[in-house]
């Protein structure tokens, strides 16, 4: 049996990168004496995975994991013990328990939702005021920072939907992004590129992913928690 | 529009060292505590989070009711560009309070190198820089650690002094600034009440005068109230005494990312060169049962997957088998590895280690510290050849084939032959690795030997000692580098003579020294322990500034009789005891592991604290 997990990843831990909240996680399991399974091998580790890794500087609201447990522990336990052993900015918020034919969590991603909140500025004015413009162009090419240099990749084709309202401290922008096999849109690497296209300087910001998405019935993007039992 | 501590974050590499928010870090409203304590480390959040003693004064003031205590790092070049050019405090990573709206700002002194970055914390943090200027609306300012045995050269500073083991004079000093602040008295009246605690230097109540010779002619008490030596406190007992194990555990990886389990406090070995050695006697062991339970309590708090033994010399751990046997089994389910000191690499811990596979076969590390036999004599380094053969000969045919052997160069008497003979111990350490039948051992053997620049170090018999002038540090280091060069598997490190050259002069030196840190302060020296940021001419230009000169401190002998700028700090060993350990040193002649006998180091004199001794 496998436990899915939704959980929080607060503003205190968004400069927290994969790796470092993967072990963060870890430890939190083994403080909560929860029955989760280890890995064998020389230097067991619990197997722990997350459904897609966060870029760091996001928030993550609804984030998800997966461990492997002993049958028989419930979801409710699960998240009772677990939050009870965990600082405040990493929270479990809903947990599943799924059969070990359920697919990976990985395997699973087909998008997700992200808030964009723009700080009220003349350059967050200027974003705003390109919005519209920009989602219509058929395509947009970006340099897309790799490991092996700058690649230059069309980032129109991962958005899905987008758009903007004014609030009290300026602006928000939902967007809801597609992963293909090649990869996803990082939404910085978006907001990055609307500026340029809008011509001014990125304004104070913070992004939130708020889903991470599934392909359910129907062709339709559901957020993965709810992604039905086989 | 000003800028917020947020959007500095945004801007800086590694923003996770100043954002806090651990697991069991302290959550306690700054503004409901009767007494704040800025606990300040003098170099970055990787360092100070290895390190024991923030985890345990953290803990010890946290668990009090009427105090908080939140944790303060030196910010890395970024982040101290950022808060200087948006005239942002330096803050706590707790609740993000600037440091001067502490009541006590506390810095731990580690390594003398660290100096300039007190100056720089304390700067950034809004409080003045100098003792002086501080007026009864800003911080105290206090310092301990092992370099406040020597606390002159910051004595302009730093407002008071804890000296020896801080468990329980942390807390005294801690509800005295609290009660004074409560009744509304004067810092100087305030420092005045610290001074009366055991254990607790305030330099402004000292004056010091000098001979024509520059050399000390006195360091008195400015009156009859003020005692005339300071001694160090010293935690009894170990089992009584508090073990941090509920400290907050960092989201990024420290240094030190494991749980430091502290087995004993104290050496026996008596090596010449260690400060530490001398300054924790008398040794102390913590039990078998008690260090079960708080392995297992340290466990269940931090869910750490690694217990690593900390104490100056683990292997000299009375019951270290039963120990490693005992945690190994208690932490067997959890999959908690452990790490054993590398000297005790024997048959024995060997098989219960294979037994739980939770061996990692990380690197070993030895310090011989001299490369020959009589120049380990002279240290009193109690390793022979052939010990280290025969545990080098275990490790390789063990899986091992990694070694590191740490060295130092610039030792008293040392000879060109005794250089030499690093090289040749490196040869010799390969030679165990190859008699070991090519089915047995592990192939890719990698010998690093690593040497430092002996640094002479108050409350050791070597403090009378003068280093060796850079050209020679040099020379020495080129010789044993050439030595090297045919050697296939073995690679020769050295350390920068010149840190090594300002370390000993902050190490042995007075209170004049004081304005050589500040004006290399001034220069723009700080971060001097990251070898990228030491700016060794901005601090010739200190001295000379200060008309002050680097040989005096650095290169020069001491006389038996000199007034030692630390001789009113008693560490309970006998300035004699020192002078007779370095007539021996001159003479080769080793002195016995206090185990085997007392040795009279001044310990003896006080009743019932050295268990060796009795």
């Amino acid at each position: 049996m496998r436990m899915m997990a939704v959980f929080e990843k607060g503003e205190t831990l968004r400069y927290i990168g994969h790796l470092d909240l993967m072990r963060t996680v870890q430890r939190a399991l083994r403080r909560s004496g929860l029955p989760v399974k280890y890995s064998n091998g020389f230097n067991p580790h619990i197997r722990l995975s997350f459904a897609a890794p966060l870029s760091v500087g996001v928030v993550g609201r609804r984030e998800l994991m997966e461990v492997p447990v002993e049958d028989g522990l419930s979801a409710e336990q699960f998240q009772t013990t677990f939050n009870a052993v965990s600082p405040a900015c990493l929270q479990v918020v809903y947990a599943r328990c799924v059969s070990d034919e359920f697919p990976t969590l990985m395997s699973l991603v087909a998008g997700s939702r992200y808030t964009i909140r723009l700080y009220r500025s003349e350059e967050a004015d200027r974003a705003a005021a390109a919005f519209e413009d920009f989602m219509a162009l058929e395509s947009y090419v970006a340099n897309r920072r790799t490991k092996s240099g700058e690649n230059p990749c069309d980032i129109r084709p991962f958005v899905k939907e987008g758009s903007i309202r004014k609030t009290d401290e300026g602006y928000e922008i939902s967007l809801e992004t597609v992963t293909f096999a090649s990869g996803a849109l990082k939404p910085s690497l978006w907001l990055e590129c609307l500026c340029a296209f809008a011509g001014c300087e990125k304004p104070h910001h913070i992004i939130y992913r708020d889903a991470i998405l599934a392909l359910g019935a129907g062709e339709q993007l559901i957020p993965m928690e709810e992604y039905p039992h086989a | 529009m000003s800028v917020t501590i947020a959007q500095l974050l945004e801007r800086v590499e590694k923003p996770s060292r100043y954002t806090g928010g651990e697991m069991n870090a302290c959550v306690k409203p700054i503004s409901e505590a009767e007494v704040s304590f800025a606990f300040c480390f003098p170099d970055t959040y990787e360092v100070a989070m290895s390190n024991l003693a923030i985890k345990i004064l953290y803990g010890i003031l946290n668990d009090l009711p009427w105090a908080v205590c939140e944790r303060c790092c030196m910010p890395w070049v970024d982040m101290r560009k950022e808060l200087l050019e948006n005239k942002l405090p330096l803050f706590s990573l707790e609740s993000q309070t600037p440091l001067k709206a502490f009541d006590i700002v506390g810095f731990t002194l580690q390594y003398e190198m660290s100096y300039t970055n007190i100056l720089d914390m304390l700067h950034l943090g809004g409080v003045p820089v100098k003792a002086a200027q501080r007026s009864d609306s800003d911080p105290i300012v206090v310092a301990g650690g092992p370099c406040a045995f020597n606390p002159e050269p910051l004595h302009a500073f730093i407002d008071a002094f804890m000296i020896g083991d801080g468990e329980e004079l942390i807390v005294e000093l801690t509800d005295t600034i609290r009660k004074a602040r409560k009744e509304g008295i004067s810092r100087r009246e305030t420092l005045r009440r610290l001074a009366k605690l055991e254990g607790v230097y305030v330099p402004e109540l000292y004056v010091d005068a000098y001979n024509e010779d520059g050399t000390l002619k006195s360091l008195t008490p400015v009156d009859d109230t003020v005692p005339k030596v300071i001694n160090k406190r010293i935690q009894v007992n170990m089992d009584e005494a508090y073990c941090p194990t509920c400290p907050p555990v960092p989201y990024t990886q420290v240094v030190f990312d494991r749980i430091m389990l502290e087995i004993m406090r104290g050496c026996t070995r008596g090596c010449r060169f260690c400060q530490a050695g001398m300054l924790y006697r008398p040794v102390r062991e913590r039990s078998v049962d008690k260090l079960c339970q708080l392995a297992c309590d340290s466990v269940r708090n931090t869910g750490y997957e690694e217990i690593s033994l900390s104490s100056l010399s683990s292997s000299d751990y009375s019951h270290i088998t039963e120990l490693a046997t005992r945690l190994t089994e208690a932490l067997k389910d959890q999959r908690v590895s452990l790490s054993l000191p590398s000297l005790r690499v024997d048959k024995f811990v060997q098989d219960t280690l294979t037994q739980t596979q939770q061996v990692k076969k990380s690197s070993l590390t030895f310090a011989p510290e001299a490369g020959t036999q009589r120049l380990r004599d002279v240290i009193n380094k109690g390793v022979t050849e052939e010990n280290l053969m025969e545990t080098l000969g275990n490790a390789f045919s063990n899986g091992w084939s990694a070694v590191k052997l740490y060295f130092m160069t610039g030792l008293p008497t040392e000879t060109d032959e005794d250089l030499a003979g690093i090289a040749e111990l490196a040869k010799k350490s390969a030679g165990a690795y190859y008699a070991v039948p090519k089915s047995q051992r592990v192939k890719g053997l990698r010998i690093t030997c690593s040497a430092s620049v002996f640094v002479p170090k108050p409350f050791t018999p070597f403090q009378w000692c003068a280093q060796d002038r850079p050209e020679e540090v040099q020379r020495k280091q080129q010789m044993v580098r050439e030595l090297f060069r045919p050697l296939k598997s073995a690679h020769f490190n050295y350390h920068d003579s010149g840190i090594s050259r300002i370390e000993a002069c902050f190490a042995v030196g007075d209170r004049r020294m004081a304005n050589v840190l500040y004006r290399a302060w001034e220069l723009g020296c700080m971060l001097d322990g990251w070898n990228e940021y030491f700016l060794y001419e901005q601090w010739l230009k200190a001295f000379e500034d200060c008309g002050l000169s680097v040989d005096f401190y650095a290169h020069r002998v001491r006389s038996k009789d000199e007034l030692l700028p630390w001789d009113h700090i008693n560490a309970y060993i006998d300035k004699s005891f020192l002078w007779r350990e370095y007539e021996k040193a001159m003479r080769a002649e080793t002195t016995r592991d206090c185990r085997e006998g007392c040795n009279g180091c001044g310990l003896q004199k006080v009743k019932g604290v050295c268990s060796v001794c009795g």
